[in-house]
């Protein structure tokens, strides 16, 4: 896709002739590098699984934060250029308490997803009523996890700024092989339960390593109980009962 | 040289009362400054949506730039989020605009009815900084003494023993409930000056309600514009204009 | 120098500096302030100043009335002040309080227009236009406790329907078949609400200037500030007239028959 280097490449807000922003495709590019990370949606709820990535024994692999909570309600994984997804997440979590605060509701999981997705674009240089906030674009994509009146939903948000609504989605490094895996078997009716082992299935298939509770992490959004990072002892069972 | 004042009071009372299923949010119509009458008709009661009446009374200027900017903030929800603001949301933002100003307040006493998320008759007040709370029933203005008293002993039942065996009801039809207010206000014409000419009540239903306690009312008019099932009416009557 | 007797022999308050007599350690400065000193304004008194409008609703539009005094305190100062203004084909704004800050209406209202005809999308600004631009423009100054110290009335005829509302320095707005501002609300008003309320559809235009040019007349009699000299606008479905300068007759000879009026000794 790339072997066609122009010189409409370097800059980050110029287009192309074709009308491509490579800085942004590239952008998108990162992600492929990321850690595999997948999201499963049900009726009872939605399940997000993540690769850890523990590139040494020595690494302290709790200390590995790819999934983290937005709201009660509300969570998200990541894949690509972790780092950059710090301030997205602030951001989602600032907006959802200022919804909270100002009209006493918990905000729909789309229009936190839109205020994600409306600093993608905020990059190269400042304009007379906007503050550009970062020189290149965001290098990572997000699935995002809630629940509200409309029901469980997942989002998957990329360097673009778009974001589109998914039954199930994998990004990152294996995100090819794992998604054709979900579409083969993912089905409506899946219970939370099935969602969790299908989703550590599928990681299990795309990583390099051998999949343990050390290695992987599971979260889930519910809602009885809202959003949860499952721990060790529960990971572990699940994982055995696969 | 004394300094100029930027408040005036502009007198006329309204008063909220929530029923079971339905609300009713009244005022009059006189405009008045000191011993002026400004005007027989200014409206102190405004439609926000079809489950939401807003109550304005105090410094008309305040008021009635209080009630724009406030149905900005609506459409400007509707937007974002693609739904009509629930009432209690209504509250809260009420309660974060008046404190925004807290430095230089809106001088206005709101008082906001309809429908609860849940279908129960819901009435909010609030005080010119955004301090709100809950209730029944509530009057607000100049008449505020004479009213609110009157409604504690009718509609709280305050001081007053219920039958033997029996108990008070909680709630009162809209019968009822629609001459207590009539009553309210030719009672507080009389002995107050600021208050006369006319009164308008807004009646807000819950969805599926039916139209009981509206028939052999005089006048009314339907302001429901939306599908959804709420409905939303308007009764106007003359009072003394002296 | 204190002029009052009251004052004079009262034990000296050093708190309270009247004559600036510094440098007198410790005292404060409270010798009257000049309102101009600081290069920027913020509240202030009317100086040369326009007394009542009055405007009623009648069979074919509305009917405005003012007279051509501005003054300056108790002194008539200016005697051919326009109080009346119109404003495009179908509207007339009429201005009591500062004549200075009414002069600073108009420009802005001329601007207004400009901006609004180089659009040249067919739209023109009527009363109910003029009255929303006026209303945001006086509560904005009010909320920067600078006002411009004015009474409006704002009236109109437009796609065949009357107009008649008013804004102050507040931003107040209310709006009635019978309007009058200062103090025409006082003695005007109720005059006007009987002649007219129930009415407006009925009464003729000679009706509407005859009730005008009657509370007119009371007014001078009654107001310490006005003048004998005023002009009528009329708005109907044929435009905008504002009419020359008229003159009221009145009676002062009542004076002659009543004791201990004017220069009579007994």
């Amino acid at each position: 896709m790339f072997l066609t280097r122009s010189e409409y490449d370097r800059g980050v807000n110029t287009f192309s002739p074709e009308g491509r922003l490579f800085q942004v495709e590239y952008a998108i590019e990162a992600i492929k590098l990321g850690s595999t990370t997948v999201g499963v949606r049900t009726n009872e709820g939605v399940v997000l699984a993540v690769e850890k990535r523990v590139q040494s024994p020595l690494l302290e692999s709790s200390s590995i934060e790819k999934i983290m909570e937005i709201d009660t309600h509300l969570g998200c994984a990541m894949s690509g250029l972790t780092a950059d997804a710090r301030m997205m997440i602030d951001h989602a979590r600032v907006t959802a308490q200022n919804h909270a605060f100002t009209y006493d509701e918990r905000i729909k999981v789309e229009s936190v997803t839109q205020a994600v997705c409306d600093l993608a674009l905020r990059f190269g240089e400042s304009v007379h009523d906007e503050e550009a906030l970062m020189s290149r674009p965001f290098g990572v994509a997000l699935l995002i996890a809630g629940i509200d009146e409309l029901g469980p939903q997942l989002y998957h948000t990329d360097p673009s700024g778009t974001f589109m609504r998914y039954e199930a989605k994998a990004i990152g490094s294996g995100s090819e092989a794992a998604q054709s895996e979900l579409q083969d078997k993912w089905y409506r009716r899946m219970s939370l339960l099935e969602a969790q082992k299908l989703t550590l299935r599928v990681l299990k298939q795309v990583m390099e390593e051998k999949l343990d509770h050390h290695n992987v992490q599971l979260a889930q959004v519910t809602p009885e109980k809202g959003f949860e990072i499952l721990d060790e002892v529960r990971l572990k069972e699940i994982i055995d009962a696969m | 040289m004394s300094s100029f004042n930027p408040y005036t009071q502009n007198g006329g009372t309204i008063l909220a009362i929530a029923g079971a299923d339905f609300s009713v949010v009244a005022g009059d119509t006189r405009q008045s400054e000191g011993y002026n009458i400004q005007t027989r008709y200014a409206p102190k009661v405004f439609r926000l949506t079809d489950r939401a009446v807003l109550a304005v009374n105090g410094f008309a200027a305040d008021g009635n730039m209080f009630v724009k900017k406030v149905k900005q903030r609506l459409e400007w929800y509707r937007h974002a989020h693609a739904k009509d603001m629930p009432l209690r949301s209504i509250a809260r933002l009420i309660q974060t605009m008046l404190y925004s100003r807290r430095f230089f307040p809106y001088y206005v006493y709101n008082i906001l009815g309809g429908i609860e998320e849940d279908g129960s008759g819901a009435v909010y007040s609030f005080d010119p900084v955004g301090s709100y709370e809950r209730e029944t029933c509530r009057a607000a203005g100049p008449a505020q003494s004479l009213l609110q008293p009157f409604l504690d002993n009718q509609i709280y039942f305050k001081n007053q023993q219920p039958a033997p065996g029996m108990s008070h009801p909680t709630h009162l039809p809209l019968q009822a409930v629609l001459a207590l207010v009539i009553d309210s206000f030719t009672s507080a014409t009389e002995r107050h000056i600021e208050v006369g000419d006319g009164l308008e009540m807004y009646i807000i239903l819950g969805k599926g309600r039916g139209l009981q306690g509206l028939e052999g009312v005089k006048g009314v008019q339907e302001l429901t514009i939306s599908e959804d099932g709420e409905r939303i009416f308007v009764v106007r009557r003359e009072l003394k204009k002296d | 120098m204190d002029h009052f007797p009251t004052n004079w022999g009262r034990p000296r308050n050093d708190m309270f500096d009247a004559y600036g007599t510094y440098p007198i350690h410790q005292r404060p400065d409270n010798r009257p302030k000049d309102t101009f000193a600081d290069s920027v304004q913020r509240t202030q008194q009317p100086i040369v100043t326009g007394t009542s409008v009055l405007a009623i609703k009648f069979k074919d539009g509305i009917m405005m009335a003012a007279d051509n005094l501005a003054s300056y305190g108790s002194l008539a100062r200016f005697k051919d002040v326009q109080r009346l203004h119109p404003v495009g084909r179908y509207t007339v704004i009429g201005a009591g309080g500062d004549m200075s800050d009414f002069q600073h209406i108009q420009h802005i209202l001329e601007e207004v227009q400009i901006a609004e005809s180089t659009q040249q999308d067919g739209h023109e600004l009527g009363p109910v236009e003029i009255h929303e631009y006026m209303s945001q423009v006086m509560y904005a100054r009010r909320s920067k406790l600078d006002p411009l110290w004015n009474s409006l009335l704002i009236g109109g005829f437009k796609d065949g329907k009357r107009f008649l509302s008013y804004v102050d320095l507040l931003g107040t707005t209310y709006s009635a078949s019978t309007l009058a501002t200062g103090f025409g609300a006082y003695i005007a008003q109720p005059l006007l609400r009987k002649a007219v309320e129930g009415h407006e559809d009925d009464l003729t235009a000679e009706q509407a200037q005859n009730i005008l040019e009657y509370c007119m007349r009371v007014l001078f009699y009654r107001d310490a500030r006005s003048l004998d000299k005023y002009q009528i606008a009329t708005i109907t479905a044929e435009g905008v007239n504002i009419s020359g300068s008229l003159k009221l007759q009145t009676s002062w000879d009542f004076a002659e028959n009543i004791r201990g009026y004017g220069a009579q000794t007994q």
